[in-house]
Parts: structure tokens; C-alpha cells; sequence
């Protein structure tokens, strides 16, 4: 089992929250969404579904 | 009277001559000792006491210049004193070497932590500057300057790294554990800079 990366950033989903949003914020670009759902698979089977509460790491 | 001042005169340099031979083997024995004593540290004495080691050899070196002139009793006068001096930089080169060894422990464990968090920085900010390399805009809280700013210092926060690791493979644990701590401030400035707020 990989070690998680102490240097990694996350961020918890909130309420209204998609991950163009997501990469707006941390990337300043909502086209490059894809890089942050390719590094949550484990925890994400759909880009368009993402719920309150989730850690996704920002890679 | 001439044949009794011979006489004398022969008597004294006979005593002489047979004092001086009797010094012969305390005098090489001196010297063998003390080289002998020497050599059980000399390698040790290089490295944490050269220049003490290089008084005592010059000291060596005139004892056995006494020994070859044939002034023994001038050996055994020096040597008790010399020996001394031997057995105490013996124990300053051991206190020396130990200091050294408990210096070279702990610099090795922080390197240990150090190295196992270092790649995992380079990893966390690598992965962001190549995802904002090809963002169309970047996030409001970083702007252009800083982007550039950022990428020549991690750039360089790479090269160090590379020059620390060699450092401490080549032995000098200390330096590269120096320059492994400025590494890893460096790096913690980068990710600051990017707006990266460390999960730990």
C-alpha cells in the first residue's frame, strides 16, 4: 500500500461544488477538471457525481 | 703520577663507556614503546588530532635522532615524558572520534527523515507546476510573476537536492544535512507560493 503524500492538497466538497469548479479554484482553469478526477478513481466513478463531504486530493 | 692521571682518565671513560652501553636497550626499548603506541592510534590521530599527531611525530623523530647519535641516557630522560604526551592525545583522539561518530548518528537519522520528506515535496509541487503549465489562467491566488518565481526556484530546489544526496553518499552527512534543512524551507516557500496548504 502506497504511503499518502504529506505534501499532498486536498479539499472537501461542499454543497454546489463540481470539479470544473474545483479546477477553477485550485488550477485556474475548469477545463483541466479531468487531472483531479483521474487522481480520485478510488473514490470516483463518475466526474458529473461528486457529493458534499468527499476528500478529493489535488494533485 | 702521569701513569695514575691514565690510569683515572681510563677508569672514567670505562664507566662511561659502560654506562652508556647499559642505556643502549632501556633506549631502544623507549623508542619501539613509543612508536608501538603510536601506531595503535595513528590512523584514528589523522583524522580527529593531525596536528597533534605531527608534534608528536616531530618528538619521534628526535628521540630516535638521539638514538642513532648514540645518546642514550638523553632517550630514556625524554621518553617517560613523551609517553605521556602520547597517552593523552590517545584520549583526546578518542573523545574526538566518539564526538564525531555521535555527530555522524544523529545527522544520518535526521537525513533519514529529511530524504523521505524532500521527494514527496518535489512530487506534491512538481505535479502542480506542470498542471498550471498548461492551465489557459492561473488560479486567483497565484499570478503570473510568482508562477515564473516559483518554477526557477524549484528548479534549483531539484539541483540542490541532487547535490545534497551525493553529499551525503559521499560521507559528509553533516553538510548535506545543512543543506538538506534550507532545502526543505525552500521547498515548504515554494508550496506557500502555490497556494498549497500541506495535508501535515
Amino acid at each position: 500500500m502506497a504511503t499518502e503524500n504529506p505534501y499532498a492538497q486536498y479539499h472537501v466538497v461542499k454543497k454546489g461544488d463540481t470539479l470544473s469548479k474545483i479546477a477553477e479554484e485550485y488550477y485556474g482553469d475548469k477545463m483541466l477538471y479531468p487531472k483531479i478526477f483521474e487522481a480520485n478513481k478510488d473514490v470516483l466513478q463518475d466526474p458529473n457525481k461528486i457529493k458534499p463531504g468527499q476528500k478529493l486530493r489535488i494533485p | 703520577m702521569r701513569f695514575a692521571k691514565f690510569f683515572v682518565a681510563l677508569a672514567a671513560t670505562t664507566t662511561m663507556l659502560i654506562g652508556c652501553a647499559s642505556q643502549k636497550e632501556p633506549a631502544e626499548k623507549a623508542v619501539a614503546q613509543i612508536e608501538s603506541s603510536v601506531a595503535e592510534f595513528r590512523a584514528d590521530a589523522e583524522k580527529y588530532a593531525a596536528d597533534e599527531l605531527k608534534k608528536v611525530d616531530e618528538s619521534i623523530g628526535k628521540l630516535k635522532n638521539s638514538l642513532a647519535n648514540k645518546d642514550y641516557s638523553m632517550v630514556v630522560k625524554a621518553a617517560p615524558s613523551l609517553q605521556s604526551t602520547i597517552s593523552s592525545l590517545k584520549q583526546s583522539v578518542a573523545v574526538k572520534k566518539a564526538d564525531a561518530e555521535a555527530l555522524m548518528a544523529a545527522a544520518t537519522a535526521e537525513w533519514g527523515e529529511i530524504s523521505a520528506k524532500v521527494p514527496q515535496m518535489v512530487e506534491a509541487i512538481q505535479s502542480r507546476v506542470d498542471t498550471l503549465g498548461k492551465s489557459r489562467k492561473l488560479p486567483a491566488n497565484v499570478d503570473k510573476a510568482t508562477f515564473e518565481t516559483v518554477k526557477a526556484d524549484f528548479e534549483n530546489m531539484k539541483n540542490e537536492w541532487t547535490a545534497a544526496a551525493a553529499q551525503f553518499a559521499s560521507g559528509e552527512a553533516d553538510a548535506a544535512v545543512r543543506k538538506a534543512r534550507e532545502i526543505k524551507a525552500k521547498g515548504e516557500q515554494i508550496l506557500a507560493k502555490l497556494g498549497m496548504t500541506p495535508a501535515a
